[in-house]
């Protein structure tokens, strides 16, 4: 490559950048691809032990446990999470001026709270006897559930806060999308008599589409990679986490506690790369998916 | 007399036409309005009372002693580790925006605006980079920090988060849709290349700029998984490590207690998204609709 | 002095040649106007000048120095961009002393330059705005201010008026022909509207597909145009172009036959013409195919169908299609005419330009 010096400020500006990413971003991953085939505990030597990682990780029940619990999670509360959050953008849609910014700021708040925080708060609400939840359910005459440690409702609960949290997110990237559409069309499809619920699934969906793909896509990309909320509500740690029953366990958990909780670096690393892989699999699918829909 | 006519018409008129729809729309607004505000106020309710009024009383639908919560939040700013908890957490919000700022504006003014020989892949590399689920990184990244002496450190919970390719992202196509001719306009006007940079694409470059300062804010202030593994010593905590000693199982702390501690740690991104809910709103439509 | 040479310039982008071997010699104090479609290496040709681009061949002397590696804000012009490329951050005066600033000058001088300028403009009232609380007629003016404050040898102009609605770019163009007259400084301007061109221009170059058509004054250009080209893209509406057949070549004239298709035969005068030209064109303004008087036939009168009538009140166009459906354009200038009453038109031999089937001008023997 000829060096001109012409082009010497260019690269000088983006240096400072390009260095902390290949430091942080190029050279991890690469020393993670390598210390997945090493067992690893950071004080002794990292000693080469081929596919050996990749196999433990896989046989074993934790994994299997962590992986059911994903596919569940994920099939549950992606298409959910993005259901509530259509609903909200219509909802917000359908007032105008001050009452929409209100409604909108009002129902982005979550999103805007920790998700740490998030968690801790309804850890309370969960609470058995006194949480709020089971006061409602009390005056319904409901007995007191024990929402967080019974391995029939934690999960629903789970899925429950994530949407609760992430809702306002969607919400608002589809109340974007759902302001570029152009009035004229509804204005088209009503005097061609298409009732607003028509409108909705004939103007607004197909019309939302490639917003609607953005948020499907980030949501199961996000989803696959679950950690804090879960993490919170059972309080876990790294030598105690998942729950009771690990009815709670997800990927990235059993993934931190392998590496901090009982020091196996090298399976760490390697346990990333499976999820990573995962992500890719599931994000190629999801594009495969709209090229097979765009075509005629 | 005509006067009330028209007044009671009108009213009427009015009343006459609201349908089931609006309603309906109304009766939702409110009850998710209940839905997404309740926990965040019962927060408040159980900080501002008198201590030992029982966690049963319940509904709490409102504050009845703020002396109360003050000097519950005195207490902890008194005995616990908290106010130099906020002091970590805001020195780490503060160092990344700045960085991330100053490093990513630096780049996407070259990635954007100019054309050099390998900037095309590097580019591509680097927005490749956002597809990687942050989980493959984060421990050999740990590793690294390790390896460096950073375990511990402000550099070590700061430098790995600096070159984010979300902000570049943001930035280059900001700064994309700068008009060419302004910046022909400053290199006939005999500016340097850095000073392009800095007198016409910066200030250009504001919105988008204050954008990604408080999307960036709102992420420092609420990661909690790498403070958790980088600040192993109970001195070099963080807001979110500190929320979690009070609401860990064995802090035998009550919950209006907790609670303090939570709503403590989370009035900086309330406050901020008071002052910049708009910003805040269309900086995430923005990176939505682009992506 | 500033005398501008430009030798053999040419440009590619890629394996497109954009500009091919452009020879001009542009004197001091010259008001010079590129003009050709969009697409004709017009402001490519400016940008070359002002160093925003790089020639692929070929040399820019202004003065004597050769200016092809000279940084572009040292070359001695300064340009005005059609979008103002006003920096919006900063105010009318901030703007227009940002070059001196990056010259590193010192503040009062800075200060004095800028409030010349905005005298010259008389825009000293709108010193302290920023480009957002401008009007478009002042923030044109800004932008030539801005120019003006560097005191450059050449000012370069691209397309500058094209974001102004028609009253106001009639008012700025005599604007600029006054700040010509009065700042005695070379100016190249660069536009797609010939009216714009030929209004300012002490010398319009004409340019299309990358090469100079023809270069000259503007009413030689209308009147004598080398080729089809600049004839069709000079005047408005575009002159008429009717295909026809020589029948018979005499010394001093010839005799064209099947014009536009019809049967009318007119006699050209025209000396010395060449029968081994082949197929050739005629071209004529509007303003030379007049209306015959319905009360009076004469020989090579052509009858047509009246597509169209334009009156726009000091002149009326009609628009035609000649028996074998070539279209027409004949100007009136006192009579108001209705559709049903003009069906025959009056060519005037005399006025016609010949072009050969390669678009290229034939003239009569002893002449240029």
């Amino acid at each position: 490559m000829t060096m001109n010096l012409r082009h010497l400020p260019h690269y000088l500006m983006v240096l400072p950048f390009v260095a902390l990413f290949a430091a942080f971003f190029l050279y991890p991953i690469v020393s993670g691809f390598y210390y997945s085939f090493h067992d690893w505990n950071a004080v002794t030597e990292p000693h080469f032990v081929g596919l050996a990682n990749y196999e433990r990780i896989v046989g074993s029940r934790d994994f299997s446990r962590a992986m059911w619990n994903l596919v569940t999670y994920v099939v549950i509360t992606v298409p959910l999470g993005i259901a509530v959050a259509f609903g909200l953008a219509l909802l917000v849609d359908s007032f105008s001026g001050f009452w929409s910014n209100l409604f909108r700021s009002v129902f982005f708040l979550p999103v805007v709270l920790p998700a740490f925080l998030a968690a801790t708060i309804w850890r309370w609400m969960y609470a058995p006897n006194f949480g709020l939840v089971n006061m409602v359910l009390g005056w319904f005459g409901y007995p007191s559930v024990n929402f967080l440690n019974d391995t029939d409702t934690m999960l629903f609960s789970l899925i429950a806060v994530d949407i609760w949290v992430s809702a306002g997110f969607n919400m608002v990237i589809l109340l974007a999308g759902l302001k570029n559409i152009p009035v004229d069309l509804y204005e088209a499809a009503r005097l061609d008599g298409a009732s607003r619920l028509q409108q909705v699934r004939h103007v607004t969906i197909p019309m939302l589409a490639p917003v609607l793909f953005f948020v499907m896509t980030y949501g199961l990309i996000s989803a696959l990679q679950v950690f804090d909320v879960p993490w919170l509500l059972t309080g876990s740690s790294f030598t105690n986490y998942g729950g009771r029953q690990n009815a709670l366990l997800f990927p990235v958990m059993d993934m931190m506690g392998r590496a901090f909780g009982s020091v196996r670096f090298g399976q760490a690393s390697a346990y990333g790369f499976i999820l990573t892989a995962l992500i890719i699999v599931v994000t190629a699918g999801m594009f495969g998916l709209r090229a097979m829909r765009s075509k005629p | 007399m005509t006067l009330a006519i028209e007044a009671t018409g009108s009213r009427r008129s009015r009343w006459s036409s609201i349908t089931a729809w609006d309603l309906c729309r109304w009766a939702m607004a409110i009850c998710v309005t209940i839905v997404v505000v309740f926990p965040i106020w019962w927060m408040v309710n159980v900080v501002f009372t008198e201590p030992g009024t029982p966690v049963s009383i319940n509904p709490r639908l409102y504050p009845t002693s703020f002396a109360a919560g003050w000097d519950k939040v005195a207490m902890i700013m008194r005995e616990t580790g908290y106010l130099h908890a906020y002091y970590m957490s805001m020195a780490y919000a503060l160092l990344t925006i700045a960085g991330v700022l100053l490093l990513g504006s630096m780049a996407a003014f070259e990635f954007a605006l100019f054309e050099f020989p390998g900037k095309r892949p590097l580019f591509g590399l680097i927005m490749l980079s956002l597809m990687v689920p942050t989980a493959v990184t984060i421990i050999p990244t740990y590793l690294l920090t390790a390896e460096l002496g950073w375990i511990n450190t402000m550099q070590g919970l700061v430098a790995p988060g600096l070159a984010s390719a979300f902000g570049l992202f943001l930035l280059v196509e900001f700064m994309k849709g700068l008009p060419k001719e302004m910046i022909e306009a400053a290199r006939l006007d005999g500016a340097r290349h850095f000073q392009i940079y800095w007198h016409v694409v910066l200030p250009l470059t504001r919105n988008a700029m204050v954008t990604l300062a408080i999307l960036t804010f709102m992420k420092t202030w609420g990661n909690f998984i790498w403070p958790l593994i980088v600040l192993s010593n109970a001195e070099k905590y963080t807001v979110s490590q500190v929320v979690g000693l009070f609401n860990a199982p064995f802090s035998h702390q009550t919950v209006d207690v907790v609670m303090t501690a939570n709503l403590l740690a989370a009035i900086p991104p309330l406050l901020f998204f008071l002052i910049f809910q708009r910003k805040i709103v269309e900086g995430i439509a923005m990176s939505g609709s682009k992506g | 002095m500033a005398q501008l040479d430009l030798t053999g310039v040419a440009k590619k982008f890629g394996v497109v040649d954009v500009l091919r071997d452009i020879n001009l010699n542009i004197r001091s104090g010259e008001f010079v106007v590129f003009v050709g479609p969009s697409g004709c290496g017009k402001s490519t040709l400016l940008r070359i000048i002002s160093g925003l681009e790089e020639v692929t061949a070929g040399d820019l002397h202004l003065d004597g120095e050769r200016l092809n590696d000279v940084d572009p804000a040292r070359r001695g012009t300064a340009m005005v961009f059609q979008s103002y490329a006003l920096y919006p951050h900063m105010t009318a005066a901030e703007n227009m002393g940002f070059s001196l600033r990056m010259a590193g000058a010192k503040k009062a001088e800075i200060r004095e330059k800028v409030a010349k300028a905005a005298a010259i403009l008389q825009l000293e009232k709108h010193m302290d705005r920023r480009p957002g609380q401008l009007s478009g007629g002042q923030k044109q003016r800004v932008a030539i201010g801005r120019a003006i404050v560097r005191e450059p040898k050449v000012f370069l102009f691209d397309e500058p008026l094209s974001n102004l609605d028609a009253e106001l770019r009639v008012q700025m163009r005599a604007e600029l022909i006054d700040l010509h007259r009065r700042l005695k400084a070379t100016m190249i301007y660069v536009t797609h509207d010939q009216v714009e061109a030929m209004t300012l221009a002490d010398r319009m170059v004409v340019l299309n597909g990358g090469v100079i058509q023809q270069c000259g004054r503007p009413l030689d250009l209308y009147d004598d145009p080398d080729n089809r080209f600049v004839a069709g893209f000079i005047g408005s509406p575009k002159m008429n172009f009717l295909s026809a057949t020589v029948k018979e070549v005499r010394p001093d004239a010839i005799v064209l036959d099947r014009i536009g298709g019809s049967s009318t035969s007119l006699v050209m005068p025209f000396e010395g013409f060449d029968a081994a030209e082949g197929p050739i064109e005629i071209g004529v303004r509007p303003e030379h195919v007049r209306l015959a008087p319905s009360d009076e036939r004469r020989d090579g009168d052509v009858e047509v169908d009246v597509t169209l009538v334009e009156e726009l009140g000091d002149v009326t166009y009609v628009h035609a299609t000649m028996p074998a459906g070539e279209r027409i354009i004949a100007r009136s200038d006192n009579a108001r005419h209705r559709a049903e009453t003009a069906n025959r038109i009056r060519l005037d031999p005399s006025r016609f330009l010949l072009f050969g089937a390669a678009g290229q001008r034939i003239r009569p023997a002893g002449a240029a």
